[in-house]
């Protein structure tokens, strides 16, 4: 009877201090790094095929984004201190895909909207809505397309669309009536409000949380104290450094991937 | 046992809802509301076209920190949201519009599946007649709404996502302004008509995002040296080269779905409004 | 025992509508009875229902004199959310008003919303699980449950706020029978063991009757209210059992089979002779020719090896259990599922979907799009390249009347008949309908069963599936039971009805196999 216990904010806090990270920094080291981290936390967390799914699709728009800001370079003058420079500002944008897709991957949507604070209640709850209706909407189209063909009418070209469109948007509309209805009489918008189990911080969100904050923490002391590298040289070129402490707090970004991992 | 006439009703309910509006203790007057909500906007306009107004700076600041202006903007464009939801939000949205919302979103949330041809996606049909429908207050919503459920949905919660509600969210709000005029083919005329400007405006406005990022000194690329006009005029090539045949395909998509089902969609959603009772804001 | 419910002199026009929906309605429902209101479709039930915790007129709008109160309280004086702890209205469709995913989090909705601190919303969430049987589905996602166990989360949900009075809008049309005996058994339970006040608005008075101490009968806005017998006596409907005596003049009329049972033993009746076949259909031409079938859905299979015939004039009642395999059967008949072995012919080629078969789909909404009911047979006319008129088609249907209006505008039951006729339209060889009863009122129901019948007369071909055992015994002229994707019956309805205890027609289990309608019995006794 547990209800998933991982405080959606914990993912919050982990997400944005990985992207604070790749965002101050065009190391090559530190961001192939972050691309292996998010993979190990994604591969510790992922919560069913769908969200797979999407992490695949990021990590895809990834090594796009890489290429093609990489190739921007064409269209100016090219060298290899160019060419280099359009990449790691590539890389910088892909590393935040993949942290993107991590986070996709491993949050429940319907946690981030329970935990949307009082004044987004209403816009968090339509969307929420959207997402668990969307389903029997497109479950609702392939039975209007098959209900027109057995009466004789092929659904092909715009003309026809019509009576593809009038009846899924009818049918929604019905049930729009019916919800509202149900939810005015539940008490919607009275006024007060409590919440029925709140999330409790457990350990393990505390442990993927803090963690992250002491990263971002590290790399944001190194940025403004300017104690190590973030940007490497393009021109002239030059090896990009590894400093051992910033890879530590990157390591840091890893711990979700040993910890708090759902039951299979 | 009293008799209440349809007058007693009226002022039975009106005790009714002054009551509930004190104990929601909003404080702001109308208009003060309306002037939130214009600066909201304003901002989230800045937000996009920052690249053209950043004054000149000095060349190694620049060069230190060119990277990292699409960056700072993208959390400052979640922070704008967040705050035109906040003033949205903020009266109260009611059961049937929270309803409506739900089950729009969730055809905003099914189109965006299969796909895109280029630039066309089929979710934008949704939030024009909803916007030309049910007002352009309901069709901002919706846009924001509609854009951060599928963005769930297939995967693509990225940093440009405040950037792509707010986008969509105008294209609803600016369906809601149309003249609706005297009779169908005007309302779909005007409704056809935006739906072919808002294609290339959507895309000319959501390019803004990803231009910053190039700055290698080309005659496409951004410098944040350069004053508004060059950087204009750079923009301009970078759209026509980048993004003019993929809005085109969103452009003429979305007029050609106006035509094909506008009438008898939009005919549907006044229908249900009226059924339901919906107050078009 | 005071009056959980009170109507004084109640008028109420919805905006735009010319009639009142309620005219001058006085009623009082005592706490803890079970009531029912009955009347057909457009007489003021919904309304009434909805009047009962201010939907009517803060939701719905509209004119509204007299007043409503509940539990003491005036339905005026507050908004329908400040009556939810007073009482619950849980609608038709009850997946449709599902807020949140998992039934835990559905139950303490409500009480959320009320500021209902969290420990007392604990033992609440607890208590309501109990109560409706619902514990081992808690962590269950809403839209994963069957139709009864929605609609008993449903109806749990509005009772998690802490209600006496429970009031439900035709809780059993979209459910199978078995369903519909389990949320029936659950608020019998909620009655009588727990004091609650219980009204309900339905249309399958068969199921119903039996279990309701009160009715309240509706007619174009006036209502009547008193015992069960008496409303129903007087609205001239009811099960069949209630059909057969008022054209023999029992009194008082029955209303369940055991009623009956013990009143034709008291009759002065001459014994009935052993019937002979109901209707003759067979012996013509073969329309459909089914060998060896198989059929998948969902990686499962289906449908096994099924062989079938159907014939010019006949109607073949296809029934079983939920998940047999009719749906699955009606759409390979359709040409639109494709088998994964054996055969199907109609007149010997493969079925083409909309031209050798017209099948209406279990919701008939799926079909409709177009602004008149007209328009909507022509849409199908024109699709296969006729012009003619429409009316043939609605006339065959009852609804000529109705051609200029708007689908929309119509109720449910008559929705059905103009989707039923912008199929019939396709003049299609077979014509197929998947559970057209569903939901629907007695008066669309018989101009169904006409409609049917005169499809049959015609010489054509038709193919039902329904769990409905009514209607199977009013039109069948063959009748096959589906389990497990086989056939296990198959024959006339006198026999194969007459021989299942689970399918058996109100009159076999009163005067035995082969006995199928009333108006059968009543002219064989008179």
């Amino acid at each position: 009877m547990d209800r998933p216990t991982l405080h959606p904010m914990a993912w919050i806090v982990w997400a944005s201090s990985a992207g604070f990270v790749a965002f101050v920094t065009t190391d090559p080291v530190y961001l192939f790094l972050l691309w292996a981290v998010s993979w190990f936390v994604y591969a510790g967390h992922r919560v069913d095929a769908e969200h797979a799914r999407s992490f695949r699709l990021f990590l895809t728009g990834a090594v796009v984004a890489v290429t093609l800001r990489t190739g921007l370079v064409f269209f100016g003058t090219v060298s290899a201190a160019n060419t280099t420079f359009s990449f790691l500002e590539g890389l910088r944008l892909g590393t935040i895909l993949v942290i993107f897709g991590t986070f996709n991957a491993v949050t429940d949507p319907f946690g981030l909207v329970r935990m949307a604070p009082r004044h987004f209640h209403e816009p968090a709850l339509a969307a929420a809505l959207a997402l668990s209706i969307a389903p029997r909407t497109v479950a609702g189209v392939g039975r209007v397309r098959d209900a027109q063909r057995m009466r004789g009418i092929r659904i092909h070209g715009a003309r026809a669309l019509p009576a593809l469109a009038v009846p899924v948007l009818e049918r929604g509309m019905e049930e729009a009536h019916t919800l509202a209805e149900s939810m005015d009489a539940r008490g919607h918008g009275a006024g007060r409000r409590s919440r029925y189990r709140p999330q409790p911080w457990t350990g393990a969100a505390i442990l993927i949380a803090v963690p992250a904050i002491a990263a971002a923490a590290t790399f944001l002391a190194a940025s403004v104290g300017g104690w190590a590298v973030l940007h490497p040289q393009t021109s002239p070129m030059v090896w990009p450094e590894a400093d051992p402490l910033l890879l530590a707090a990157i390591g840091l970004l890893a711990v979700p991937g040993l910890v708090g991992r759902p039951e299979r | 046992m009293t008799t209440r006439s349809v007058l007693g009703l009226q002022t039975e309910v009106a005790a009714v809802r002054e009551a509930e509006a004190r104990e929601r203790r909003t404080v702001l007057v109308p208009g003060v509301r309306m002037a939130l909500l214009v600066l909201a906007n304003v901002i989230g306009l800045l937000a996009f076209v920052w690249p053209f107004l950043l004054p000149s700076v000095s060349r190694r600041v620049a060069e230190n920190h060119q990277g990292d202006g699409p960056w700072i903007v993208a959390t400052l464009g979640a922070i704008l949201l967040a705050l035109l939801f906040l003033e949205l939000g903020r009266g109260g949205l009611g059961p049937k519009t929270v309803a409506l919302l739900g089950v729009l979103g969730a055809a905003m949330v099914a189109l965006r599946l299969p796909g895109f041809v280029a630039g066309f996606s089929a979710l934008f049909i949704v939030v024009l007649v909803a916007g030309n429908s049910l007002g352009p207050g309901f069709g901002f919503l919706l846009g924001c709404i509609g854009m951060f459920a599928s963005g769930i949905f297939v995967g693509g919660l990225g940093p440009w996502l405040p950037f792509e509600m707010v986008a969509v969210g105008w294209v609803g709000a600016g369906a809601g302004l149309l003249p609706h005029g005297s009779s169908w083919r005007t309302r779909i005329a005007w409704l056809a008509a935006f739906g072919f400007a808002s294609g290339y405006l959507y895309g000319l406005v959501m390019e803004l995002w990803f231009w910053p990022f190039l700055t290698d000194g080309s005659a496409l690329a951004w410098d944040p040296g350069g004053g508004v006009l060059m950087n204009v005029r750079h923009y301009l090539a970078f759209y026509v080269v980048d993004g003019l045949t993929w809005d085109t395909f969103r452009a003429v998509g979305n007029v050609v779905l106006v035509i094909a089902i506008g009438r008898p969609v939009l005919a549907a959603l006044d229908r249900a409004a009226r059924r339901m009772q919906l107050h078009v804001t | 025992m005071s009056d959980a419910l009170r109507f004084d002199e109640v008028t109420f026009t919805y905006p735009e509508e010319g009639r009142p929906a309620m005219a001058d309605v006085d009623l009082a429902i005592d706490e803890g009875s079970f009531a029912l209101a009955v009347g057909p479709t457009g007489s003021g039930k919904s309304t009434l229902l909805r009047a009962t915790n201010g939907l009517v007129p803060q939701f719905s709008g509209g004119t509204f004199t007299g007043r409503v109160s509940v539990d003491g309280r005036d339905t005026l004086a507050h908004a329908p959310r400040r009556l939810a702890d007073v009482v619950a209205f849980v609608p038709q469709d009850p997946g449709a008003s599902f807020v949140l995913d998992r039934v835990e989090d559905e139950l303490a909705y409500g009480m959320e919303n009320l500021g209902v601190d969290p420990a007392h919303m604990r033992r609440r969430v607890e208590e309501t699980l109990d109560l409706l049987d619902l514990a081992g589905l808690r962590d269950r996602g809403v839209r994963t449950l069957s139709g009864g166990e929605r609609q008993r989360v449903a109806i749990a949900a509005a009772l998690a706020a802490g209600p006496r009075i429970l009031v439900l809008d035709e809780p059993t049309s979209q459910l199978d029978p078995q369903g519909a005996e389990d949320v029936m058994a659950a608020l019998q339970r909620l009655v009588h063991d727990h004091g609650m006040t219980v009204l309900l608005a339905e249309h399958r008075l068969e199921r119903v009757a039996g279990w309701v101490d009160v009715a309240i009968g509706f007619d174009r806005g006036r209502v009547r209210s008193g015992t069960p017998a008496e409303v129903i006596g007087h609205l001239g409907a009811g099960p069949p059992v209630t059909r057969l005596g008022r054209m023999l003049g029992w009194d008082p009329l029955p209303l369940t089979v055991r009623a009956a049972r013990a009143a034709a033993a008291a009759a002065p009746q001459p014994a009935l002779p052993r019937p002979g076949p109901a209707r003759n259909g067979a012996g013509h031409g073969v329309v459909v020719e089914v060998r060896g079938l198989r059929a998948s859905y969902a990686e499962r299979t289906v449908l096994r090896d099924l062989d079938l015939d159907v014939h010019e004039g006949e109607v073949l009642a296809v029934m079983g259990r939920n998940g047999a395999g009719k749906s699955t059967l009606l759409r390979v008949l359709a040409g639109i599922h494709e088998p994964s072995g054996g055969h199907v012919r109609i007149l010997g080629a493969k079925p083409r979907p909309g031209v050798d078969v017209g099948l209406c789909p279990q919701e008939a909404d799926e079909l409709l799009f177009n602004d008149s009911v007209e328009h909507e047979v022509r849409a199908t006319l024109a699709a296969r390249g006729e012009a003619g008129a429409a009316d043939p088609w609605l006339a065959a249907l009852g609804i000529a009347g109705l051609a200029g209006r708007h689908p929309r505008d119509l109720s449910a039951g008559q929705r059905l008949l103009v989707a039923t006729a912008a199929v019939a339209a396709t003049d299609a060889p077979l014509l197929a309908l998947d559970e057209p009863t569903r939901g629907l009122d007695p008066a669309s129901k018989e101009r169904l069963i006409g409609f049917v019948r005169a499809h049959a007369s015609r010489g054509r071909a038709a193919v039902v599936a329904t769990h409905d055992v009514e209607l199977a015994a009013a039109v069948a002229t063959r009748v096959v039971i589906l389990a497990g994707g086989e056939v296990i019956a198959d024959g006339d309805p006198g026999s194969v009805l007459g021989d299942s205890r689970v399918f058996a027609p109100q009159m076999t289990r009163v005067f035995g196999p082969g006995w199928l309608t009333p108006e059968q019995v009543a002219e064989a006794l008179t």
